[in-house]
């Protein structure tokens, strides 16, 4: 038994000695041989096994990349966004155009800054000035119709208000040009704040909703002819002694990047905004590109000139 | 009852094997678990010592495979860790789980640093930071799972007489 047991030591440490000395070797085995080595025990033994641990890898690498992906995703949205921005820009700029080329003359072509601090929502700045031949109490239109009308210029630029601000006052009619009125801005809460009112509407009128209103020209700043908005409803108070509508505005200021100073030799504009056609709108974009475009180059911070010929 | 634990055991060891090349990738830390060093010390201690260091050797080779330029680093380190731990059996350990803790953990340390030392690659700095902060950690984490694949197997490390 004893024997037995020294003989199974001796075994062991023979079997312990062996090993050890095999793995020495394979230390000091020549790098190729080494290499040839490794790559039988990898391609026999071992293959399924880096079957699978290759398959970890990648499970792994779709882990660390799901973050760069999820990145890469979040940018190619936003790049999206800004895309779209420039989508409306885009069709801004080529209503702009077609509108410019109906108007042939008599305006200016600018860039509207907003600035967005509080208490400036009701404001913005032209990139026009007196250079460019804006002057005082001029009206500010995008191809929508109304925004609101110049109340100061310096060289280079100009500062409007907006329909929004409460001094802002133009004289209105409707669109067939039966019933007269003041539109001012309505000052309500929440959805009603951006709205407008047709106010001194003669009793003897009445006005249905969705008829479209304009500047009626009556007086010197707003040529007629300017779309403003729709009537949305009645809201005449008890005791009034004259109809008030709500009217809804055909340009939100907060979204026009561009716009058009109406200089005061332009007159009636009654026509420029009818719809215009697909072949005159390209004709259009064509007759009055040079026009936008030097008026762009005028501007900030250069000058702004857009004289008639 | 031997066959059964036999094949149970080679199970086991197969297991982690696969699981060596499967959920360490996925882990991809520096402090990583070695379920080769588990596998082979709980199969060293139901062997002799000589079976334990051939099948150490065979599994450090095999694990060489994938580093050429240290091949044979891995086998002596895990032949050297396998017999010892044939011959500590459960005369140390037993069934105690902090003991068969540290037993797994120990076995980690001492695998890694005979690698290191034998595969001669790193840098005094790098190796002293491998060896006493990196190992350490991976020890720690070597012996917690390899309690917990004790316990889930009901693996015995009693030895078999």
């Amino acid at each position: 038994m004893a024997r037995a047991t020294r003989s199974s030591a001796r075994v062991d440490t023979v079997l312990l000695a062996a090993c050890i000395v095999a793995s020495l070797l394979c230390l000091v085995l020549p790098t190729g041989t080494r290499q040839t080595f490794a790559d039988n025990i990898r391609q026999t033994f071992i293959a399924p096994l880096i079957s699978l641990q290759v398959q970890a890898e990648r499970a792994r690498g779709a882990f660390i990349v799901r973050d760069i992906t999820a990145a890469r995703l979040d940018s190619l949205i936003l790049k999206n966004a800004d895309l779209r921005d420039m989508e409306l820009e885009n069709g801004q700029l080529r209503a702009l155009l077609g509108l410019g080329a109906r108007l042939r003359n008599g305006f200016v072509a600018a860039e509207a800054l907003h600035r967005p601090e509080m208490g400036e929502a009701q404001t913005v700045v032209i990139t026009a000035g007196s250079r460019a031949g804006v002057v005082e109490r001029s009206a500010v239109v995008a191809p929508e119709g109304l925004i609101g009308k110049v109340i100061g210029t310096g060289d280079k630029t100009s500062t409007a208000i907006l329909w929004t601000h409460p001094d802002f006052a133009v004289s209105a009619m409707s669109a067939n040009g039966n019933v007269f009125g003041i539109i001012k801005p309505h000052v309500g809460a929440d959805v009603e704040r951006f709205m407008l009112e047709l106010r001194g509407v003669a009793f003897r009128d009445s006005l249905l909703p969705g008829i479209e209103i304009r500047s009626s020209g009556l007086g010197t700043v707003f040529p007629r002819g300017i779309p403003i908005g729709t009537v949305v409803k009645d809201i005449t108070t008890p005791g009034a002694y004259s109809r008030t509508y709500l009217v809804r505005p055909m340009v939100m200021p907060a979204d026009v990047t561009v716009v058009m100073v109406l200089l005061p030799t332009s007159g009636n504009v009654e026509s420029v905004w009818k719809a215009p056609s697909a072949d005159s709108m390209r004709k259009a974009i064509g007759n009055s590109s040079d026009s936008l475009a030097r008026a762009r180059r005028d501007t900030m911070p250069g000058d702004s000139v857009s004289r008639r010929p | 009852m031997r066959t059964y634990s036999f094949l149970k055991g080679a199970g086991v060891f197969v297991l982690l094997v696969v699981l060596h090349y499967t959920v360490r990738p996925l882990i991809g830390a520096r402090i990583s678990i070695d379920f080769l060093v588990i596998a082979v010390l709980l199969t060293a201690v139901h062997v002799r010592p000589g079976v334990a260091a051939l099948i150490g050797f065979a599994t450090g080779l095999i694990a060489d495979s994938l580093t050429p330029l240290s091949f044979g680093a891995g086998a002596l380190a895990m032949t050297g860790v396998s017999a010892v731990a044939s011959w500590l059996k459960s005369t140390v350990f037993g069934d105690n789980l902090l003991l068969q803790a540290i037993f797994l953990a120990a076995g980690k340390l001492a695998f890694d640093f005979v690698y290191l030392v034998a595969e001669r690659r790193l840098g005094l700095g790098d190796l002293l930071v491998q060896l006493f902060l990196w190992s350490p950690l991976s020890a720690v984490a070597t012996g917690l799972v390899g309690v917990l694949v004790v316990r889930i197997f009901r693996i015995s490390m009693e030895s078999r007489r």
